[in-house]
């Protein structure tokens, strides 16, 4: 998909890679870190899941009941995830996932935001 | 905890936000085409909603889980990493032939907890009704009968006092 990252000014937001998008085309915002937090812990509870597959020996499924609700359990913190970004009250889970789910520090794999720069009109 | 977006309009190569007073001048944001995130939103609505279908034969007690439905919800789960991805990838393009809207039962999402059919079973047979012995019976008696005196004791003791 098309994006870009930004700066707020005021009223209006200055964007980085401005020719991603047409002339009075409609956009969303996010805030970078709201959206890295949901996204990382998508990415994790993907990763919990695909890990207990693999590490399922498929001749012991028996041990698949076990299992399966702990799945469920994942999908239902990525369905938490996804409704938290249009929901408009507070949600318990999203807390939650907050909380067990703490965000690894990402400051080193971005670039040095605009705001750090002195920006040249 | 609400999550803030705000939508907003391309003019002049910046954008005019709608809702501006939600973002803090130190905050960097992240900018999508609305149209096409509403369209990866829907799309991973529906894998997240296809999982919760697979789980309904579950819900139901019908059949135990098997290897084949765990294989099916991991190929789902790779439709949402591929999902993921793509909405970093400037190169990809949205599908707009259609637009998902997740209209599943509630009643799929409810989470169940852990304390199934079985376990009731088990708790409601554990207690076991003693045999009545005639030295249980003695034990009780004497139990009673020690709860006495110390009872005749106290009495005792306070009469004393006063």
């Amino acid at each position: 998909m098309r994006m870009s990252e930004g700066v707020p000014r005021g009223r209006i937001a200055e964007l980085y890679h401005p020719e991603m998008f047409q002339e009075h085309e409609e956009v969303i915002v996010f805030t970078r870190d709201e959206f890295n937090r949901v996204y990382t812990s998508m990415r994790d509870q993907i990763d919990y899941i695909n890990k207990t597959d693999l590490h399922l020996d498929r001749n012991e499924e028996w041990k698949l009941i076990g299992y399966w609700p702990k799945i469920i359990e994942k999908v239902h913190i990525l369905d938490a995830n996804m409704d938290s970004i249009f929901k408009k009250e507070p949600l318990q889970c999203y807390l939650d996932a907050y909380l067990y789910n703490t965000v690894r520090d990402t400051q080193r794999e971005f670039v040095e935001s605009e705001n750090k720069v002195s920006v040249k009109l | 905890m609400l999550m803030r977006y705000s939508y907003g309009i391309m003019d002049r190569r910046k954008i005019l936000l709608y809702n501006s007073q939600l973002f803090l001048k130190g905050n960097d944001l992240l900018v999508f085409p609305s149209k096409d995130f509403h369209k990866w939103y829907g799309d991973i609505k529906e894998y997240i909603d296809g999982l919760y279908q697979i789980n309904s034969v579950n819900m139901k007690k019908l059949k135990p889980m098997d290897i084949s439905e765990l294989n099916l919800a991991v190929a789902v789960l790779l439709n949402i990493t591929e999902e993921l991805e793509n909405l970093f990838d400037s190169k990809m393009r949205s599908d707009f032939s259609y637009k998902y809207i997740s209209a599943l039962n509630e009643k799929y999402k409810k989470r169940s907890s852990g304390y199934s059919s079985d376990m009731r079973r088990c708790d409601i047979q554990i207690p076991i009704k003693p045999e009545i012995t005639g030295k249980l019976k003695y034990q009780h008696q004497m139990e009673i009968v020690e709860e006495a005196w110390k009872l005749f004791i106290r009495v005792n003791h306070k009469k004393n006092r006063s």
